[in-house]
């Protein structure tokens, strides 16, 4: 039942771009004269999430009709979206849609970084130091990386930070590692 | 009459000065991050809604109003001002609007969308207070399979509605379902999908799901689009519209929110299409209508009115079905839900003070806006030429702190650093994230009643087409589906999306 997903390996001819990634995106599908279309690229994520879902699932008894189990539901959606994926991947052969382009990776690993980092430190080390970490952090995700300014940053966006949220509205977070 | 006697009551329940004070916090933070380019309402109420849950449910919802109101004003704001509109539904504001602004009137222009929205905002809240006991009442007939076609039905209509390609829709759709089944299933108590991680055993939290796709997720967007270099309007000096400008906007604002209050029922409606068709209507009705995308002051008040009075109907189906029809309302059965209530037909006998209390809060939240956040202007106007470095670790540590107050949980940055991951990436793909978020509201109650309905009736789908109701909706739904395949609708709906 489950479907195979294109393979990932892709012959040359590949537009270079900054980053690894948005090398890997850019790169022509087999097949294709343009660059990977999102059609194509979002049907096969839909593939990949409703298979691992599928398999994942079996696990769950599917029941009958009558007595749903708690496989049923979630193996019902999940062949749904490998169908809706199919579609697109199929159709994506015939009718081009938006080419892919290459991605900008910097600014998406290190706002994701920072917030991660965000939320490993606030519990123990408190509000402080986990903004701090968190707009310094940020802050790198732009080119145009100010010293002086992420400091002041810093400091308006932490009283404001204490001020509403901690003082005002009282929400369960330290201010400092205790 | 009863109405007034009820409005009167909800009045007496918003009245206080704590909870005009969190209806005053929450327009005024809602037109805050509203204002700023590229967030939404939904984004707006993603980044927001943490900041509820430590209040008694009546504040809460009270102040989740007010940032819907806020937001929703935000969005015009930016459209008239710098011709970026921060939703969709303010998309048609910006084609008049921004010409007004560009004339030297951006403060009419603004003006006018805040008085037309209060206009509507007030007859909306008169027709909520008297079709929601109705409808609540007729709505208690509904039964599991009733209530199945009706959420199909409504998914259905939010695909055809969405901009964007409709295969991805439906396809974000199930997305937004499979990730609605984590947790442990109610009939039968097995843990799905929960990895064995025990915080997963209540399901992913919606608001980590809805603050990570939106909030962080348009942060990264924002962050990679290349720096467009966008006119400023900063000259927004003589704020009032004239007797003249109010002679002309009044009948194009009445005409508006007639209209955006009936599209604000159905269910996938709301006020994007409730705007697009006020706009339509002005420029049919108008004497000359070339008029019109270059500074028509028709062309913001009768949509501004259509999408706020749409806005606060689209309330009508959550508070008398518990049935959210579009992201926003997704949004709102999510922050009840936390709260512990349950919309639905029961709520209006069940919780009065809230429904009522609710229903008089939208009506001060507009005026509010009208109040407070006209004044304000000037404030908003130069948050919009903040540099947007200066912005988003704000909104990113809003965000973040947002998501950790939900349980004090770290795993919830977690995973909201991973949906932001996720949501930028399908954002890029062109998979418009909100009916992902409809799904994961819907889906749940969908399995719920399909489970109740099929154990009623003993495994036999006919019941789905044996009760009146549920097959008018599923009728209903397969007309829609078949106007969506016939090739001339397809091409109509792509020439729309185009103009817009």
């Amino acid at each position: 039942m489950r479907p195979a997903p294109a393979p990932l390996r892709v012959p040359g001819g590949a537009v270079p771009s900054r980053s690894f990634v948005g090398y890997f995106l850019s790169l022509p599908w087999p097949g294709m004269k343009q660059r990977c279309s999102t059609d194509l690229l979002s049907g096969l994520l839909f593939i990949a999430f409703g298979a691992f879902v599928l398999v994942y699932g079996l696990q769950y008894p599917f029941g009958t009709s009558a007595r749903m189990g708690p496989g049923y539901y979630p193996r019902v959606v999940s062949i749904g979206l490998i169908l809706v994926g199919l579609i697109l991947t199929v159709r994506s052969r015939f009718i081009e849609s938006e080419a892919t382009e290459p991605l900008l990776v910097r600014p998406l690993f290190v706002v994701a970084l920072a917030t991660a980092g965000f939320g490993l430190l606030i519990e123990r080390a408190g509000l402080f130091a986990a903004a701090v970490l968190l707009i310094v952090a940020a802050r790198l995700a732009d080119r145009d990386f100010r010293p002086l300014e992420v400091a002041a940053l810093c400091v308006v966006l932490i009283a404001f930070a204490t001020a509403v949220f901690w003082y005002g509205l009282s929400l369960p977070f330290p201010l400092l590692p205790f | 009459m009863e109405i007034f006697g009820n409005i009167a009551f909800g009045l007496s329940v918003a009245v206080s000065p704590s909870t005009l004070g969190y209806c005053f916090l929450g327009t005024l933070l809602g037109t805050m991050i509203g204002v700023l380019p590229g967030l939404g309402p939904v984004a707006t109420i993603s980044i927001l809604l943490p900041l509820t849950f430590a209040l008694p449910p009546q504040s809460a919802i009270i102040m989740l109003a007010g940032i819907y109101y806020g937001a929703q004003y935000g969005g015009s704001t930016t459209a008239i001002l710098i011709n970026l509109p921060g939703e969709s539904s303010s998309v048609v504001t910006a084609l008049d609007g921004y010409q007004m602004a560009r004339q030297g009137r951006a403060g009419p222009a603004l003006a006018t969308a805040a008085c037309s929205s209060f206009i509507a905002g007030t007859i909306a809240t008169l027709v909520i207070a008297s079709a929601a006991p109705a409808l609540a009442e007729f709505a208690l007939q509904f039964g599991p399979a009733d209530y199945c076609a009706l959420m199909i039905f409504g998914l259905v209509t939010a695909v055809i509605l969405a901009s964007g390609s409709v295969i991805k829709a439906i396809g974000m759709i199930l997305v937004g379902i499979l990730l609605g089944t984590v947790g442990i299933d109610v009939n039968t108590s097995v843990p799905r999908f929960t990895f064995h991680i025990p915080q997963f055993g209540d399901g992913i939290d919606f608001a980590v799901i809805a603050m990570g796709i939106f909030g962080i997720g348009e942060t990264i967007a924002n962050l990679t689009r290349s720096g467009e270099q966008r006119g400023y309007v900063r000259d927004y000096k003589g704020l009032m519209p004239t007797r003249r400008d109010f002679k002309i906007f009044l009948p194009p604002a009445l005409r508006g929110t007639m209209l955006g209050t009936s599209l604000g029922i159905l269910p996938g409606g709301g006020p994007v299409l409730a705007a697009f068709s006020a706009y339509s209507l002005e420029k049919k009705l108008a004497a000359d209508p070339t008029r019109f995308g270059k500074g028509a002051i028709e062309g913001v008040a009768a949509p501004e009115a259509a999408n706020n009075a749409a806005a606060q109907t689209s309330f009508i189906p959550l508070l008398t079905l518990g049935f959210p029809s579009n992201a926003v309302m997704a949004l709102m059965v999510g922050a009840l839900m936390m709260q512990g209530i349950h919309p639905g037909p029961q709520l209006i006998t069940n919780k009065p003070e809230l429904f009522w209390g609710l229903i008089a809060s939208m009506w001060i939240g507009n005026m509010m806006l009208l109040v407070l956040n006209l004044p304000l202007v000037g404030l908003w106007a130069k948050l919009l030429t903040v540099p947007y470095r200066m912005l988003y670790p704000a909104i990113l540590l809003i965000c973040c702190i947002g998501v950790f107050s939900i349980n004090k949980s770290t795993l919830d940055v977690l995973l909201a650093a991973m949906f932001g991951v996720v949501g930028f990436v399908l954002y890029r793909l062109g998979c418009e994230p909100a009916p992902l978020l409809l799904g994961f509201i819907l889906g749940p109650m969908i399995e719920e009643n399909m489970r109740r309905a099929l154990l009623i009736s003993q495994g036999d789908f006919s019941v789905f087409i044996e009760r009146p109701i549920s097959l008018s909706f599923l009728i209903l739904t397969a007309i829609l589906i078949m106007i969506l395949v016939a090739p001339a609708v397809r091409a109509g709906r792509e020439r729309a999306l185009r103009e817009s």
